[in-house]
């Protein structure tokens, strides 16, 4: 596409064109690329030994544990609930489904700080639900990793949602009922002939939520409070460094996660263009 | 019979868009639904495939009742307009779809793929995904996936609408050749006749949701029984002349119809269809070699291929009014469209302007006299409304309608007028639009007496003006609608029967509405001590019950209900029951010496009840109306 933009753009100055490209990139370079070499250069700065023992410090390493593992189940969770929930969104109709679809962008309005504080009111051992949960089941959900999985799937649930609806809506109804007279049951023709078509879409979705979640701090730093070991993720564990002055520390786990939403960032780009081949 | 379609009706927001449809379909035949769009009939296809669900009526393949069975077992192959081929399914597997489901075993899928694929034309492109493929042959591959299951029936919705006009002709001809190799009962949707009369055994000609008219190509065109019809499929002449024993006149010259024994002997005014190759052009009228219609110039020519098309006018006629062609607007001449074979056109070239005779070597009567009605409008908001309800029931009814616009400063009607016309402009069978400086019943009179009408709709302010009323009712046989200031369309009517008097006119008139409107009626009859005291119950019901009866052989469900009490109370009861949004009441004939007269219960209701439909039927058989009380 840009291209064929190019080619069809009326003759422009040279001298403007080089104004212009060049604003723009300086104010890239100043807004994010310096900010990334410095955290480089911080990151490495005392060699990739110090780097690495660092990184192995058994705090660090849970805390990068603890957040890639909760960010992974919130992704699986995201693209099947994601997928239901737009199917739901786009193949049905009923009272009350335009404030469904307002309700699933609102994650993304609240404030992710008011999103913990809502957490801990809910789940909070004084309070009658999370008292429930902790005599019945036994499970502990403020200050815990539970309580981190669900800040993260509240925080996360339109990324799916909103990657698989578009396409859902453009996929033909006529297919299904294709499908349909030819003696396909709705689970059949949901499997053969809707997923086929929503599986990338799905992944890249999953994949965007993934990313977010890796980088969330304030809905997590109140539900999950600051338990090293246990229920401390990166990103708070970057924060505590910074507070008791381990600069090098915070670069080094800065780092990782700059390394994690980089890989991510290009798997998503991939995805998405091989979703966007498949369709046409 | 292999498909059974019983009074099939499917409403969306109230409106009927598809409205007690019955067919038959036998055992092998290829049928063809036709109608413009919005007419209704790919509903109807998806209802047979169990795609939509239906309101009334019942559904039978091959003798099976499927209609509450769910599609995947209703044993039907469906072809889309857009072919919905599944996307990442090669080609072969969208084939063997069905039978993978049916857990087929390998072998006898890939023969049955196989075989199918050569079926269609479409050998070794069983690897293609189907966005590798053109338009057609995507079409062919769902037809394909459709017999695999070699289902009870085949419904085809339109399946060669988005395709070129050369690769469309491709397709039909394999479609023909497919059908009668397989000998499948199909049901095929389309909107294009030419598509329609190639590949049809018959023909279903559908209409705001109902079933015109059916019958073999050749029938429907050559001996329609319908203006709608006869307008619909290729280009008609249509005039009204004056049936005779002998034939039918038009004119000072009498025609002798093809249809003569399906005549009924009438002596009013009939429809007269003769098709442009079926006029005869001379320089003089001996040499027509048919009985002459009149002198006519000659006023367009063309050529589309195979004819050389000419458009003709002639002096008006007396006692004959043109239909179609649609006459100029402010001009009374007859438009007359010819077609002549080349041969024809070069042994007697006619130019621009000639003056020719013109004969008719065939005329056929239509035997359905079609409705004409009368809009009575003034511009005010109510007038607003009844523009919209008279359009629908023209619309269902096929009826020609005429707008009278009374009692308004020229300039502001003008502006009302074309609003209006924008609003029935649509669907209407024939639509004239008539202005007067008179008052309404002035204005009136002179429509009547150019012709019959068989309802007028009153949408003016002055609908509580009881003097109008009667006037109106004093001009001539028709029924008489007033229109409240908002009104849906009528879902549910209230026919008040006055018990002891046969009410067959009514009944029936307000049930030829009521069909074209898909909605239900309540036959209220009222046991009366001042009314009727000779009446009993036993009549009273066997009476109700016979109004039933005539309701549904017309296609409207009704229920009835008998209540006792003074006439205008318990009338008035019924009408106020939400449900009502229409309601009905007969009226005698004015006599000699007995002129109509709204005094009495008929009145008294019609000024209390503003807010809803008002129908005043005309009845022959009802010899004194309701009483004073």
């Amino acid at each position: 596409m840009s291209h064929s933009g190019a080619e069809h753009r009326a003759a422009t100055p040279a001298w403007s064109v080089w104004a212009m490209q060049g604003v723009a990139f300086a104010f890239l370079g100043v807004m994010v690329v310096i900010p990334l070499l410095v955290i480089l250069q911080d990151g490495l700065r005392e060699g990739l030994m110090e780097f690495w023992r660092q990184l192995n410090l058994p705090a660090a390493r849970h805390a990068l544990q603890l957040t890639l593992w909760t960010s992974a189940l919130v992704a699986v969770i995201n693209a099947v609930m994601g997928l239901l929930i737009a199917y739901v969104l786009v193949r049905y109709q009923f009272t009350g489904k335009t404030l469904l679809n307002a309700m699933v962008d609102l994650p993304l309005a609240i404030p992710t700080l008011v999103t913990g504080v809502m957490l801990v009111v809910l789940y909070g051992p004084q309070q009658p639900l999370g008292a429930w949960l902790i005599e019945r089941f036994g499970l502990k959900v403020i200050f815990a990793p539970p309580g981190i999985v669900i800040a993260l799937l509240f925080v996360t649930l339109p990324f799916v949602v909103r990657a698989v609806q578009p396409v859902l809506k453009e996929l033909d109804v006529v297919q299904e009922n294709a499908a349909a007279t030819l003696g396909a049951r709705r689970w059949t023709i949901f499997r053969r002939v809707v997923l086929p078509a929503l599986r990338l879409p799905a992944l890249s979705g999953a994949l965007l939520s993934f990313s977010r979640a890796v980088g969330e701090f304030g809905a997590i730093v109140i539900v999950a409070g600051n338990i090293p070991m246990f229920s401390q993720t990166a990103a708070v564990y970057v924060f505590g460094e910074v507070e008791s002055e381990n600069r090098l520390g915070a670069s080094v786990v800065s780092l990782a996660l700059v390394a994690i939403s980089f890989g991510l960032m290009n798997l998503i780009e991939w995805v998405s263009r091989r979703a966007g081949k498949g369709r046409v | 019979m292999s498909i059974m379609l019983e009074g099939l009706t499917k409403r969306y927001a109230g409106l009927p868009v598809v409205n007690n449809l019955s067919l038959e379909i036998g055992a092998g035949e290829f049928f063809v639904l036709l109608g413009s769009s919005g007419s209704g009939k790919t509903t109807v296809l998806n209802m047979i495939a169990g795609l939509t669900s239906l309101d009334q009526g019942r559904i039978l393949l091959h003798d099976r009742d499927v209609t509450r069975l769910s599609t995947q077992d209703r044993r039907v192959g469906f072809v889309f307009q857009n072919y919905g081929l599944f996307q990442y399914m090669n080609v072969a597997e969208n084939i063997e779809f069905g039978l993978k489901i049916r857990k087929t075993p390998r072998k006898v899928r890939r023969a049955r793929r196989d075989e199918l694929l050569e079926l269609v034309g479409l050998v070794g492109l069983g690897d293609r995904m189907p966005r590798q493929l053109s338009g057609g042959q995507q079409q062919r591959v769902a037809l394909a996936r459709a017999l695999a299951l070699k289902p009870d029936v085949l419904l085809l919705d339109e399946p060669l609408g988005a395709l070129d006009a050369k690769i469309r002709i491709d397709l039909r001809r394999s479609l023909k050749r497919i059908h009668r190799e397989l000998g499948v009962s199909a049901i095929l949707v389309t909107h294009d006749q030419e598509e329609a009369f190639d590949l049809a055994d018959r023909i279903g000609v559908m209409s705001f949701g109902r079933l015109i008219e059916v019958g073999t190509p050749e029938d429907l065109y050559q001996r329609p029984q319908t203006e709608f019809v006869a307008s619909f499929l290729g280009t008609a002449n249509l005039l009204l002349g004056q049936a005779t024993p002998q034939g039918v006149q038009l004119g000072t010259q009498k025609f002798p119809l093809a249809n003569q024994e399906d005549q009924s002997a009438s002596d009013g005014r009939v429809q007269v269809l003769f098709r442009p190759e079926d006029v005869a052009l001379a320089p003089e009228a001996e040499a027509l070699g048919s009985p002459a219609l009149s002198q006519g110039r000659v006023i367009e020519t063309g050529f589309i291929g195979t004819a050389q098309r000419l458009r003709l006018e002639t002096q008006p006629l007396p006692n004959v009014r043109p239909i179609s062609p649609a006459p100029a607007y402010g001009n009374r001449n007859i438009l007359i469209d010819v077609t002549r074979p080349p041969d024809q056109a070069r042994q007697f070239p006619l130019e621009k302007g000639d003056s020719v005779w013109i004969g008719l070597r065939s005329v056929h009567a239509l035997s359905h006299p079609g409705l004409s009605f009368l809009l009575v409008t003034d511009g005010s908001p109510r007038s607003r409304a009844g523009v919209a309800l008279a359009g629908q029931i023209a619309r269902h009814a096929h009826a020609r309608m005429t707008v009278l616009a009374c009692e308004r400063k020229p300039h502001a009607l003008d502006a009302y007028l074309e609003e209006a016309r924008k609003e029935l402009g649509s669907g209407l069978t024939a639509l004239e639009v008539h202005r007067s400086q008179k008052p309404i019943e002035e204005a009136v009179r002179v429509e009547i007496e150019s012709r019959p009408l068989d309802l007028i709709i009153l949408a003016v302010k002055r609908r509580g003006d009881m003097d109008l009323a009667e006037e109106l009712l004093n001009l001539g046989e028709h029924h008489l609608l007033f229109v409240p200031a908002e009104q849906p369309l009528p879902r549910h009517a209230l026919i008040c029967l006055k018990a002891g008097e046969p009410g067959k006119d009514d009944v029936l008139f307000a049930g030829r509405l009521l069909r074209h409107l898909g909605a239900e009626a309540t036959l209220l009859c009222v046991l009366s001590e001042t009314e009727n005291p000779e009446l009993d119950e036993q009549q009273a019901n066997r009476f109700l019950e016979g109004g039933r009866e005539s309701l549904s052989l017309l296609g409207v469900n009704s229920d009835t209900q008998l209540s006792e009490g003074p006439a205008l109370d318990t009338l008035l009861t019924g009408i106020r029951n939400p449900e009502v949004d229409l309601v009905v009441m007969g009226a005698p004939l004015p006599r000699p010496g007995r002129p109509a007269t709204l005094e009495g219960v008929v009145g008294q209701l019609l000024q209390k009840t503003q807010d809803k439909a008002f129908l005043i039927v005309r009845s022959h058989y009802l010899q004194k109306p309701y009483s004073r009380q």
